[in-house]
């Protein structure tokens, strides 16, 4: 079966490089069966990939112990689902994955476009497929996953595999990296479409369009892949972080920044006809920072505790990365004259130019992440001296800059299109400036004396109101037309306009993580020894030692610390933090207990055992951090609002500018 | 069963060596210090005084040498001062604002700064530009200038 794996990787690589030279030959030589062609080698592709990982996948299910892959991310005990996710728990299996999902995305672009932009699909083909050869070739040369032990020259089975990372053996950690992988790839297809835009000289907005809703679900998958992965994070590592600014967290929100910027700047495109140049620009960004990031996640560029092992691919990934931008500007600087925008701004003070705020904002946050996540390395090549540039240096400058935009995200709306006069703005902003106000001034008066905490509820009160305004306001017209009740009234507005109204449910959406992020300058936490009789306290809470337990199953041995809760002599229920043991791996992990509320988290974690024989326990207390998570919920929630298709389809006249009539012209008519 | 007792021996012997008593290195004048310092164990991008790994290899050995230089009477600024001396400038949680290092604290908000003058740029170019109004404005007020100054020199 290897043997079949491998060839079919080969072949794979073989067809994609076909379908790139005859997409791009069919076109130039106007010979549409060659482009057909291509595209059947698309479908080919993705066939001989989805063979390629059933055998991989077969071989993690049936612990088949020839693969070196299989003997050194599984083993026999293994529940069947992590053995399914040792898919991607190593280097070799996670780029089939990669592969395998960039094969999907092409093979439906393809089919769903089979009849359309003809064009522009030869081109759209030929992009898709170079990134689907580049990573082929990582996995049919250097990182095969279907290479086997072998001793001697006989193929030999491992007695049984060294086991996955514990720390991967978490239900969230079985979704993450996919999901984040289809965010990360699916972001090829708007840059494809872009190049194929760019190389056909298309003028008008056709590439927008047609991926307007791929950008979108991909946005959607990167973000469900990145607050999966902070889920993890909190529930897994012991120490209740969330983001704790390791390079390879940087490396997933930084594509997640720019495709943010992407989503609002393209509206202008949209709607205005405006900015052309720049969503080229971020759509283009977006796509490298998606191979920058899986670049450092792979090639040891910088340390990371997520980081797969050093490999030799770093230079692969530059080559491809330094091509591709080269490329990418020379064709955009080739073809300004396509780009122009239709019309101009007529103030400074309208919606369009907070845009322009937004991504300016937006990219600076992105840059101050890239810079610190790069600065360790590129101070070390200048100065020869390492330093440390730690999570402290990514709060102090993200902090101000996220809080900003926060304020945007309810300026943004106030705002009209084309113009606002002074008298708008004022009644606008008068309601929600003053709800930001009085909340600021009713925390400080509670006592709440951080500043930054105080800021970032102020602008959450702010947004909030902005937001239930606009709501509120067209409920309340549809109300008095059609006098349905405000509830209805509001489903009816959201409706008529989903990309509007589900945007700003996914603004609200963003408020309440912000909630939930400024909680964090509120946690307490105790590490104590304890044993069974023992009780201690944690702000509000009392929690009583009652019992120490351990036993096994056959993965791994555990032990774990019963803990009574209670708050002012009323029980509230036990945690049973456990400490785990791998057998096979040798490894250890936590399984941390919480107790998960809106106003805060009660979380414990078993560190182990003192000298002394007394349980050593790590208790926080974490507040308004499920906001964040309702907050995740809330942004999946609009963003699928935003994709569905809009009850009253909305023309955005363009202004266009067809002359300027002079006072001479006017006086001599 | 004899399986079994062994088993538990053997996680008694395991969670045993997990850990050590670590509760007293975390108190508020620890922490105060190690805010400044990295954790450099390689696997968390902490400091010293937030990385949650009781037995970390570079955290608790870092924790128990403040605690003993605080004890010695050590000023906070000498304590993180010795830990720069021994382990370099990667000791300090954040790149220290002085030489090439400075451009890891300018660089973010210099962005920032060209990114509002590209803006400006942009918005000067993409408003419609008043000089053709005003330039005939103009005209046609000197014209009337003109005229009045003729007007008048012929009332004289």
């Amino acid at each position: 079966m290897e043997n079949i794996g491998a060839l079919a990787i080969l072949l794979a690589f073989c067809l994609s490089l076909y379908a790139i030279v005859g997409s791009i030959a069919g076109k130039l030589k106007s010979r549409p069966f060659l482009v057909r062609s291509a595209e059947r080698a698309v479908y080919a592709v993705w066939f001989l990939l989805t063979l390629a990982s059933g055998i991989l996948v077969n071989a993690l299910l049936t612990s088949d112990f020839r693969f070196a892959y299989v003997a050194s991310r599984s083993n026999r005990d293994m529940p069947g689902v992590y053995k399914f996710a040792a898919w991607w728990g190593g280097q070799e299996g996670s780029l089939l994955l990669w592969t395998w999902i960039l094969s999907c995305y092409a093979a439906v672009v393809v089919w769903q476009n089979r009849k359309k932009f003809r064009d522009m699909m030869p081109y759209v083909t030929a992009t898709l497929m170079v990134t689907q050869a580049f990573f082929l070739l990582l996995i049919t040369f250097p990182l095969s996953p279907f290479q086997v032990l072998a001793i001697g020259k006989e193929v030999t089975a491992a007695p049984d595999g060294s086991g996955l990372n514990p720390l991967l053996q978490y239900w969230a950690m079985a979704i993450h990296p996919p999901t984040l992988y289809l965010g990360y790839v699916g972001f090829i297809v708007p840059f494809a479409f872009a190049m194929g835009s760019l190389i056909t000289r298309q003028p008008g907005d056709a590439w927008i369009h047609t991926t307007r809703r791929w950008a979108l679900v991909t946005w959607l998958f990167q973000s469900c892949g990145v607050l999966l992965g902070a889920g993890w994070a909190y529930a897994v590592l012991g120490w209740g972080g969330y983001w704790g600014w390791d390079p390879v967290e940087n490396a997933s929100i930084l594509p997640w920044i720019t495709g943010t910027a992407f989503l609002h700047s393209v509206m202008m495109q949209e709607k205005k006809g405006m900015m052309k140049v720049w969503n080229i620009v971020l759509i283009s960004a977006t796509f490298f920072l998606c191979i920058f990031g899986t670049m450092l996640t792979r090639s040891g560029i910088v340390s990371s505790v997520h980081a797969f092992a050093q490999s030799p691919i770093g230079k692969y990934f530059t080559i491809f990365l330094a091509l591709h931008i080269a490329a990418t500007i020379w064709l955009i600087l080739d073809r300004l004259d396509y780009l122009k925008s239709e019309s101009q701004l007529e103030s400074v003070v309208s919606r369009e130019s907070s845009f322009l705020f937004n991504n300016l904002l937006l990219l600076a946050s992105c840059f101050a992440v890239l810079w610190g996540t790069l600065f360790p390395v590129i101070s070390e090549a200048v100065t020869g001296e390492k330093i440390s540039v730690d999570a402290p240096f990514f709060n102090r400058v993200n902090v101000p800059i996220g809080l900003f935009l926060l304020f945007l995200t309810g300026v943004g709306p106030l705002i009209a299109w084309r113009r606002s006069s002074l008298d708008s703005l004022k009644r606008a902003f008068l309601w929600p400036a003053a709800v930001g106000v009085v909340t600021v001034a009713a925390l400080a008066a509670l006592g709440v004396r951080h500043f930054y905490a105080l800021m970032s509820f102020g602008l959450c009160a702010f947004v909030t109101s902005t937001i239930v305004a606009e709501f509120g306001k067209g409920a309340w017209t549809i109300r008095a037309k059609t006098r349905m009740n405000m509830a209805r009234a509001m489903v009816e507005l959201t409706h008529r306009n989903t990309r509007r109204y589900g945007g700003y449910i996914v603004h609200m959406a963003i408020v309440v993580m912000f909630i939930g992020f400024s909680g964090a300058a509120f946690n307490q936490d105790k590490t104590i020894e304890v044993k069974p009789g023992d009780r201690f306290r944690l702000g509000r809470y009392e929690l009583r030692v009652k019992d120490l337990k351990q036993g096994e199953t056959p993965n791994y041995r555990w032990g774990n610390v019963v803990l009574d809760i209670y708050t002012d002599n009323e029980f509230l229920g036990a945690l049973q933090p456990e400490k785990r043991f791998y057998k096979v791996s040798r490894d250890q992990s936590s399984e941390v207990a919480i107790r998960r509320r809106l106003n805060e988290d009660l979380y414990v974690n078993f560190s182990g055992v003192a000298e002394d024989g007394r349980a050593v326990i790590q208790a926080y207390v974490f507040p308004l951090v499920s906001w964040i998570w309702v907050g995740f919920a809330t942004l999946f929630f609009g963003t699928l609002i935003c994709l569905v298709p809009s009850k009253v389809r909305l023309q955005f006249p363009k202004t266009k500018v067809v002359g300027v009539v002079t006072q001479d012209a006017r006086v001599s008519r | 069963m004899r399986g079994y007792r062994v088993s538990l021996l053997l996680i008694l012997v395991t969670v045993l060596s997990l850990a050590q008593s670590g509760s007293e290195l975390v108190t508020p004048e620890i922490r105060r210090v190690g805010r400044h310092l990295a954790c450099l164990c390689g696997v968390c991008k902490n400091t010293v005084a937030d990385c949650a790994m009781l037995e970390c290899g570079h955290s608790k050995p870092a924790r128990i040498k403040i605690r003993s230089l605080l004890k010695e009477g050590k000023s906070d600024q000498a304590i993180i001062a010795r830990f720069v001396a021994e382990e370099g400038k990667q000791a300090l949680a954040v790149p220290p604002a002085e030489g090439f290092n400075l451009l890891a604290w300018v660089m973010p908000f210099a962005a920032i700064g060209a990114g509002l003058m590209l803006i400006g740029w942009f918005i000067r170019r993409m408003l419609p530009k008043p000089q053709t109004a005003a330039a005939t404005d103009s005209r046609i007020l000197d014209r009337y200038h003109e005229q009045i100054e003729k007007d008048l020199a012929q009332l004289d």
